[in-house]
C-alpha cells in the first residue's frame, strides 16, 4: 500500500500572498477584496515577505532542501473560484525539496513545500454559484509527500505529526485544510481530490483503502483515476476529470521575479517528537505520555523542559495534566513550580488556584485538621447510611464519597481519601 | 494538426469556433507552428531561459494589510447577489 | 529644442479653448477612428490620451475588445495618475488592436484609419495613440509596445514614437498582453516632449513587481550599425530611402558600421512564441462574469458559460490563445517556450556586443505605408514577418524610437534607432539633433493656438 498527500495548509500572515488585503475570514461576503485577488485587468501581484518567511520555516523543520531564490509559475486551469483562470504557484522552482517527516517506524520523504494562493469560496445553487473573494489570496503552503505511507496507523500518525511539527511554527491546520490523498493498492494511482478536514482525511482513506482491497482481492486492479469524497456517505467515487499536466500549460508568472530567500529569518527549529524523546530519555518520562502533553500545547513544553528533573515526575506530569483542564495561559515557570509543590503536597488544582497563580496573588490553600476531616465524614456516612452498603458491593465508589465529601465540606480530596478507609473500617466495626 | 488534437485544443482554451471560423483558424495554426518550427535549427548553446529581458531584483511587500479604497467600485463590474458575486452553475 | 508641451503651458488659451478641440476631434474621430472615448469634461491641462488597454478609473478600458465591454478599472494605471499629478488632463481612450494584438490597426471594431489619406493604414497596435499625435498640436500620448505596436503606428502616422527600456516604466494598470514584454511607451511630435513624458512617468512603482529604479544614461554615440540580415526583408524603394538616411547621416559625422548576425532571424518566431504564450494564460481570465461582457445565463454549466462568453474575442485573439496554448503543453514546451526563453537569451547577448559601442538602425517598417484594402489579403504569417526590423528589439527588451525621416508620395517613412538596455536619454539626443535639420510634416493641427 502507496499513500501519499498534498496538503494545502493556510499560513497566519494579516495580509493575503499578492496584495494587501486582510486574511481575517468574515462572514460578510466580498469585503477583503481588490483587484489583484479579483483578477481585474491591470492589476499584478507584489509578494507577502511574511508568506514566504512562514514557508520557509516549514521547509526548514521539515528537513528539507531550501532554495536561496524561488520564482512562480502560472498553473492555468478553469473554475469559477479561480479568478485569474491560473493559480500563481511552484514545482521546480518550490521552497522547500527533499524533506521528510519522522513518524515511529520510518521517515516519510517530503517531496517538495510549494507557496500558492487560495482560489475564493464557492457556494453551489440549483441554477447559478455564488462565489466570496474574501479568501482569494490568502497564502498557503501545499506539502506534497512521497506515497511513503504503507498503512492507516501510518496516515494517522503522519498527520497528527505534521500538524504538531505545524503547529510549533504557528501554524494552525485548520478545520478546513483541504487535502488531496493518493492512495495506491495496485500499479496504478488513485487520486482522491479536496478532502476536507483532517476526520475525513481519515475517512477517505480508510474507504478507499477497503475499496481497493476488495478489487485487489479479487485479482484486478483499481483504475488510475481521480475521485471526489462524500462527506455524508463517507464513501468515494469518480469524479470530474481534472485538468492534466499536459493542459495546465505551466509558464514561469512574468508578472515577478526571482526573491531571494537567505535574508527571511526563522527561528530555531522544534520538532515535537524530538523533544520528547529528549525530555523522556534525560528524565525519564514515558516518552508517550511527555508527547501527548506537548504535541499542541508550547507552554507545556517550556514547564516540562525547566522543571524535569527538580520534582518528582508524577507531579510534574499530573500538574501539566490538570493544567490542560484550565485556562492556563500566562502561567510562568515560577507559578507552575508552586502547583507542582501544591500538588505533591495533595492539593488539588483548581481553576481558581490557577487564576490566583496567574494574576500573582498568594494562594493559600486551608488544610482541616485530622479531626475536621474525620468529623466530616463520619457526618456524611451517618446521614446517608446507602453510600456504605454501596462502598461494600463496589470499593470503586470510594471515588464518588470523597468527591461528595470534599465539596460539601471544602476538603481536599487528597486528605480525605488519606482518611476515608479508617473511618469506614471504624465504622463498620462499630 | 490533427482534427481530434485540435479540438482537444480548443477544449482546453475553452473557445468554441463556428464552422468558417473553424476551417480558416485551424489552416493559420497549422502554417503558424510550421513557421515557428524554423527555430528547430538555431541552437542555443549554453544559455539559460531569459524570463525578462533585464535583471529584475525582487523586492517583497510587508504583511501590512491595507483595505482597498473602492471595493464597491469593483463590485459593480459584476453581478452581485446577497453580497455575493454570480457565477456560472458548477 | 521644440517642445509643444512646454510652448503650450507658457501660452495663454482661449476660452472654449477645450470644448472647440474636443468638438473638431469627434468630428474628425469619425473618419479616423483614433478615440475609443474622448472626455468632453476636459477642461484643464496639457491633453494626454491613454491607449485603451490602460485602465483608467471611472473609463470604460476594454482594450478594444468585445470581451471587455463594460469594464470600468476602479483604479488608474500608473502612468496615468503620475500625469494626472503633473497637470496634465484626461482627454480619452485611443482605439489600438484587440489587446495589442496587430501590426495595422485593422483588429478592431472600428478600423483605425491614416490621417495622412484614410485609405492607408495607420499601424498598430498604438493605432489611435499614433493617430492622435498626428492631428493634434499639443498633445501627450501614452502608448504601449510588445513587439513594435509604438515603432509601427509611429512610422506610418509620421510621429515620433518611443519604446522604453522593460522595466522603467511601471505596468500596473495595463490590461496585460505579454508581461515580459510589455512596454509602456509615448508618442509626440518631437523628442523633448518624448523626453518629459518618459522622465514624469518612469520609475519604480511597488504596484509593479517587474518594475525598476534604474540610472538612465545619455552616451553620445558616434557609431551607428546596420544588421545586415535585417536588410534583407527590406523594399527596395525603402532601402534605398533609408541608404540616401546613411549618406546624411555620414555627412553628420556618424561612422556607418555593417555587421551579420544571422541568429537574429529567430526573432520573430522566438517572440511571437513568448508573447502568444504569456497571452493565452493572461486571456484566460475573460469567462464573462467578473467584469466586462457578461454571460446572461448562470444556469449554463460553467465550461459552457466560459465557451459563451469568449465567443467574444475577435479572430486573432482567437488565433494567439489556441497557438500560446498550444507551446506551452507540457509535450511541446521545451521545444517552443523553452527554447524562445533561450533565444532571447542568446539573442540579447549577441545584440549587446554590437549594441556596446553603437547604436542600431533600420527603416522601422520593411514596407511603404499599406493600403487597408490589400492588409486584408494577408496571412497572418505575412503579417507577423512585418515585425522583422520591429521583434528584435522589443523581445530583447532595448529602448528604441521611431520617427519620421522622408515622404514618400505624401506619406511618411519612419526609421528606428536601438540603444542598449536604461540607453534611453542616447535616443532622445540623438532624436534632438535630427530633428535640427529635418521639419516632420503634419496634415492635421486641431488644437493650434
Amino acid at each position: 500500500m502507496k499513500i501519499g498527500l498534498e496538503m494545502h495548509v493556510a499560513l497566519p500572515t494579516k495580509s493575503k500572498l499578492f496584495c494587501s488585503c486582510s486574511t481575517e475570514q468574515v462572514e460578510e461576503p466580498n469585503v477583503n477584496i481588490c483587484p489583484i485577488c479579483m483578477g481585474f485587468p491591470g492589476s499584478r501581484p507584489v509578494l507577502n515577505a511574511e508568506a514566504v518567511r512562514i514557508a520557509k520555516a516549514i521547509a526548514t523543520v521539515l528537513k528539507c532542501e531550501v532554495k536561496d531564490k524561488i520564482s512562480f509559475i502560472r498553473k492555468i486551469y478553469f473554475y469559477p473560484d479561480l479568478p485569474k483562470s491560473f493559480q500563481i504557484t511552484q514545482l521546480s522552482e518550490a521552497i522547500g525539496s527533499k524533506g521528510s517527516l519522522a513518524i515511529t517506524d520510518k521517515d516519510v520523504g517530503i517531496r517538495r513545500i510549494q507557496i500558492e494562493e487560495d482560489p475564493a469560496k464557492i457556494v453551489r445553487q440549483d441554477n447559478y454559484s455564488l462565489i466570496d473573494f474574501n479568501r482569494s489570496g490568502v497564502p498557503l503552503v501545499e506539502i506534497v509527500t512521497e506515497p511513503d505511507i504503507a498503512s492507516e496507523d501510518e496516515l494517522k500518525e503522519a498527520v497528527s505529526t505534521l500538524r504538531s511539527v505545524l503547529y510549533y511554527i504557528g501554524v494552525d491546520v485548520e478545520q478546513e485544510v483541504k487535502t488531496d490523498l493518493n492512495i495506491s493498492l495496485g500499479d496504478e494511482r488513485v487520486e482522491i481530490k479536496n478532502v476536507t478536514g483532517v476526520r475525513n482525511l481519515i475517512y477517505a482513506a480508510e474507504y478507499e483503502i477497503k475499496r481497493q482491497g476488495e478489487i485487489v482481492q479479487k485479482g484486478k486492479q483499481p483504475e488510475k483515476e481521480t475521485r471526489s469524497f462524500d462527506e455524508q456517505t463517507r464513501t468515494t467515487k469518480s469524479s470530474r476529470k481534472k485538468e492534466s499536466e499536459e493542459e495546465y500549460g505551466f509558464i514561469y508568472e512574468p508578472d515577478l521575479t526571482d526573491y531571494e530567500t537567505s535574508g527571511l529569518k526563522v527561528g530555531e527549529p522544534i520538532i515535537p517528537h524530538e523533544e520528547a524523546a529528549r525530555i523522556s530519555s534525560e528524565f525519564g518520562f514515558s516518552y508517550k505520555t511527555v508527547l501527548e502533553l506537548i504535541s499542541f500545547d508550547r507552554n507545556s513544553l517550556s514547564l516540562l523542559s525547566k522543571s524535569a528533573g527538580k520534582f518528582d515526575q508524577k507531579a510534574v506530569i499530573s500538574t501539566l495534566e490538570d493544567l490542560k483542564k484550565f485556562d492556563s495561559t500566562g502561567i510562568g515557570q515560577e507559578g507552575f513550580e508552586k502547583l507542582v509543590r501544591m500538588s505533591a503536597d495533595g492539593v488539588t488544582i483548581t481553576q481558581s488556584i490557577v487564576s490566583g497563580i496567574k494574576s500573582g496573588r498568594e494562594v493559600t490553600v486551608k488544610r482541616a485538621t485530622q479531626d475536621e476531616i474525620d468529623a466530616a465524614i463520619t457526618e456524611l456516612l451517618t446521614k446517608d447510611r446507602t453510600l456504605l452498603e454501596k462502598y461494600k458491593e463496589n470499593k470503586n465508589v470510594v471515588n464518588f464519597i470523597v468527591g461528595q465529601i470534599s465539596r460539601k465540606y471544602g476538603l481536599q480530596p487528597k486528605d480525605v481519601l488519606d482518611r476515608i478507609k479508617f473511618i469506614i473500617q471504624r465504622m463498620s466495626d462499630n | 494538426m490533427e482534427k481530434k488534437e485540435f479540438d482537444a485544443l480548443l477544449e482546453n482554451c475553452r473557445l468554441s469556433l463556428d464552422e468558417s471560423e473553424y476551417e480558416r483558424i485551424k489552416a493559420d495554426v497549422d502554417e503558424i507552428i510550421k513557421y515557428f518550427d524554423q527555430i528547430d535549427s538555431i541552437g542555443t548553446g549554453d544559455y539559460k531561459e531569459a524570463f525578462h529581458p533585464v535583471e529584475i531584483p525582487g523586492e517583497y511587500r510587508n504583511d501590512d494589510p491595507k483595505k482597498f479604497e473602492d471595493v464597491k467600485g469593483i463590485l459593480e463590474n459584476t453581478k452581485t447577489h446577497r453580497l455575493f458575486v454570480l457565477g456560472p452553475k458548477i | 529644442m521644440k517642445s509643444y508641451i512646454k510652448e503650450f503651458e507658457s501660452m495663454d488659451k482661449p476660452s472654449g479653448y477645450y470644448t472647440e478641440l474636443v468638438g473638431n476631434l469627434e468630428s474628425l474621430n469619425t473618419e479616423l477612428n483614433a478615440f475609443n472615448v474622448i472626455n468632453k469634461e476636459l477642461k484643464d491641462g496639457l491633453p494626454f490620451s491613454v491607449k485603451d488597454n490602460l485602465c483608467v478609473k471611472g473609463v470604460e478600458s476594454r482594450a478594444s475588445s468585445k470581451i471587455l465591454k463594460g469594464y470600468i478599472p476602479p483604479f488608474d494605471a500608473t502612468v496615468v495618475s503620475r500625469f494626472k499629478e503633473k497637470g496634465f488632463g484626461f482627454l480619452g481612450k485611443t482605439n489600438m488592436d484587440e489587446f495589442g494584438f496587430g501590426t495595422f490597426g485593422t483588429n478592431s471594431e472600428k478600423m483605425a484609419r491614416n490621417p495622412f489619406d484614410p485609405a492607408y493604414t495607420a499601424g498598430g497596435s498604438s493605432s489611435g495613440a499614433a493617430i492622435a499625435t498626428s492631428i493634434m498640436k499639443y498633445h501627450a500620448a501614452i502608448a504601449e509596445s510588445t513587439g513594435g505596436s509604438i515603432s509601427a503606428p509611429a512610422a506610418f502616422c509620421g510621429v515620433v514614437g518611443f519604446t522604453p527600456t522593460y522595466g522603467v516604466i511601471s505596468r500596473h494598470g495595463l490590461i496585460d498582453y505579454s508581461n515580459s514584454l510589455d512596454k509602456i511607451g509615448f508618442m509626440s511630435r518631437s523628442s523633448a516632449d518624448t523626453r518629459i513624458m518618459f522622465d514624469a512617468a518612469r520609475g519604480r512603482d511597488p504596484k509593479d513587481s517587474t518594475s525598476l529604479d534604474a540610472e538612465i544614461k545619455n552616451t553620445k554615440y558616434t557609431k551607428l550599425t546596420v544588421i545586415n540580415q535585417l536588410m534583407d526583408g527590406v523594399d527596395k524603394d525603402v532601402s534605398d530611402r533609408f541608404e540616401k538616411l546613411l549618406g546624411k547621416l555620414e555627412q553628420q559625422g556618424f561612422a556607418i558600421n555593417r555587421v551579420d548576425l544571422p541568429e537574429i532571424s529567430a526573432a520573430i518566431p522566438a517572440y511571437y512564441i513568448i508573447s502568444m504564450a504569456e497571452a493565452s494564460t493572461n486571456l484566460a481570465r475573460y469567462t464573462g462574469f467578473k467584469y466586462g461582457a457578461k454571460v446572461e445565463d448562470f444556469s449554463l454549466s460553467y465550461n459552457d458559460f466560459f465557451k459563451q462568453a469568449r465567443t467574444n474575442f475577435g479572430t486573432e485573439a482567437k488565433r494567439r490563445v489556441i497557438l500560446g496554448t498550444f507551446v506551452r503543453s507540457a509535450s511541446v514546451r521545451s521545444k517552443y517556450y523553452n527554447k524562445a526563453l533561450k533565444l532571447r537569451a542568446m539573442l540579447i547577448d549577441r545584440m549587446k556586443r554590437v549594441l556596446a559601442d553603437s547604436m542600431l538602425i533600420s527603416p522601422t517598417m520593411p514596407v511603404k505605408t499599406p493600403r487597408l484594402d490589400l492588409i486584408e489579403k494577408l496571412t497572418p504569417v505575412q503579417v507577423y514577418s512585418m515585425d522583422v526590423l520591429t521583434a528584435s528589439p522589443n523581445l530583447c527588451g532595448f529602448p528604441h524610437i521611431s520617427f519620421p525621416y522622408d515622404y514618400a508620395d505624401g506619406m511618411p517613412l519612419g526609421v528606428q534607432i536601438v540603444a542598449d538596455h536604461f540607453q534611453d536619454h542616447s535616443l532622445m539626443s540623438f532624436t534632438d539633433k535630427w530633428e535640427e535639420s529635418f521639419e516632420y510634416k503634419f496634415k492635421h493641427n486641431l488644437g493650434e493656438l
